[in-house]
């Protein structure tokens, strides 16, 4: 299923997504890791002017997963996000989605993207939505 | 380590110019030059973030010897993305510093505003981590992410980052020099579109073109680099902890509060790298220049006003008298030479010891200089 691929430092068991080849604070080499999607706002802004090849509004976020790692995320609108706030997170094509616990912006957002793959984005919001539900004790599972 | 003097210092005007780069970095050096007293340097250490680019040119530090009639002198090229002026600074304290020259034309430039606004702001953007960028983050974004931080965090109001605006414009506007040469007010500010939210247009600098210059030597009577020191962090922002200091700036203060044998205590005038208005709050409590939490209430009580206690950003600012990239952690230290030498007209304050704090992309590559007026 769909979940964050992220990578670990075997020296300071330092987070990163999306993976890095070395960690940043020791030249060593970092270890695949899966991730939850979901974790905490950190901060959030819109542009109004975003650059070439981005829709106006673009919103994005910056979220804190669980194990530690921060990530930007797109996502359809700021209107109900605070700095502090629970959000899904969601990596469709390799870009990461922050939406609320509401289906109908997790539906609207992977219709656009998705166009007529209606299927795998009934999936992606049942995955999400469950996994929201184990709640943050989980913590990291490593990659099988 | 021999003392470091500054013996002259130069700029252009910041705005919108229509000279070329190297004509924008001639009239600087020459102005620098004269100040000076001297005819040639033994060495040129040149500042361009990216003159390939906005201009087609490389080599340029060559290409800037030849253009001025200096062909013969040595010249290199320094870059740290915004803060390359600043670094081209320490590459020539450095060499005085070490013996191995007597003097150093230390120029920084760049001509943006021949281009267009959105090419301009992504090629400055390329400084920003690639993962980042392709989700359309540009430096007003992540100033953005580090506002609502900062408001949301420390209770700062965007009131009280917009006052940063309205000083620095009034600044500005005595400073013949600046990009900006006008006031504004706060609900100028206040009202001006929103650009990177909660940042509006008032918030963020101008693109600006131009030039600053100033000549090193290892014997002087003047103005003297008391301390330099330069400050890391990660090129990504999500690999940080704290979006709402930058210790890039902390690490580059304790290296030149620990050069110059004194701390902030002593710092009697400040020009900070207000990119971005709530940068300049930032900055002032990472400097150590006022306590942690403070920097909003002494803003809005005058106290960094020029004729407060603690002059901060005299010049203007990056917000008024623009940000030339390259140029600017330069102009930040010529501002600094005539304000500690008399010579700040219309702007003077009183002052023996001056700081400059550049930032290099954001807050990954950041520089403090102190400058002490001998006495």
């Amino acid at each position: 299923m769909d979940r964050i691929q992220g990578s670990r430092c075997p020296r300071c068991l330092r987070v990163l997504a999306p993976p890095a080849r070395f960690c940043p604070d020791h030249p060593v080499a970092m270890e695949p890791v899966e991730l939850h999607g979901y974790g905490d706002v950190i901060s959030f802004t819109t542009l109004h002017s975003p650059p070439e090849g981005f829709r106006s509004p673009l919103h994005i976020a910056l979220v804190e997963l669980p194990a530690g790692a921060r990530i930007f995320c797109h996502g359809s609108e700021t209107k109900l996000l605070r700095v502090g706030r629970r959000v899904a997170v969601e990596a469709v094509d390799q870009v990461f989605y922050f939406s609320h616990l509401g289906l109908a912006d997790r539906a609207r957002l992977f219709w656009r993207r998705a166009g007529d793959r209606g299927e795998r984005v009934t999936a992606m919001a049942k995955s999400v939505v469950k996994r929201l539900f184990r709640g943050p004790k989980d913590e990291t599972t490593e990659a099988p | 380590m021999s003392d470091v003097w500054i013996a002259g210092a130069g700029m252009t005007r910041f705005g919108k110019r229509e000279e070329t780069l190297q004509d924008l970095m001639a009239e600087a050096a020459l102005a620098a030059l004269r100040a000076a007293s001297v005819e040639a340097p033994e060495a040129i250490v040149v500042a361009a973030m990216n003159p390939e680019e906005f201009v087609g040119e490389g080599n340029f530090a060559t290409h800037f010897a030849t253009h001025l009639g200096f062909a013969y002198v040595p010249a290199l090229r320094v870059e740290t993305a915004t803060s390359s002026g600043a670094a081209a600074l320490f590459t020539g304290f450095a060499a005085i510093a070490a013996g191995l020259r007597r003097s150093v034309l230390v120029v920084g430039g760049e001509k943006m505003t021949h281009l267009s606004t959105p090419r301009v702001s992504e090629l400055i953007s390329r400084s920003i981590d690639p993962h980042e960028r392709s989700y359309g983050a540009t430096m007003p974004a992540l100033a953005g992410l580090v506002t609502r931080t900062l408001m949301a965090g420390h209770g700062v109001s965007l009131r009280e980052i917009s006052q940063v605006s309205v000083k620095n414009h009034a600044h500005g506007a005595l400073n013949p020099f600046a990009h900006f040469q006008s006031r504004v007010t706060l609900e100028e500010v206040l009202e001006s579109r929103v650009v990177a939210d909660p940042l509006r247009l008032f918030h963020c600098c101008p693109i600006s073109d131009g030039a600053a210059a100033v000549v090193l030597t290892a014997e002087g009577t003047g103005i003297r680099i008391a301390g330099i020191g330069q400050g890391a962090d990660y090129l990504a922002v999500r690999y940080r902890d704290n979006l709402t200091s930058f210790r890039a700036t902390q690490a580059a203060a304790e290296a030149a509060y620990r050069m110059a044998g004194f701390g902030p205590e002593r710092v009697d005038v400040a020009e900070v790298h207000d990119a971005f208005a709530p940068f300049e709050l930032i900055a002032l409590e990472d400097l150590g220049l006022v306590p942690s939490g403070k920097a909003a209430p002494v803003t809005m009580s005058g106290e960094t006003a020029l004729d407060g206690r603690l002059p901060v950003n005299p010049s203007g600012g990056l917000k008024a008298r623009g940000h030339a990239l390259a140029a600017t952690g330069l102009a930040q230290v010529a501002e600094l030479v005539w304000q500690l030498t008399g010579s700040a007209t219309g702007r003077q304050v009183e002052a023996r010891v001056g700081l400059a704090h550049s930032i290099g992309g954001l807050a990954t590559n950041n520089w403090v200089t102190l400058l002490e007026r001998a006495a």
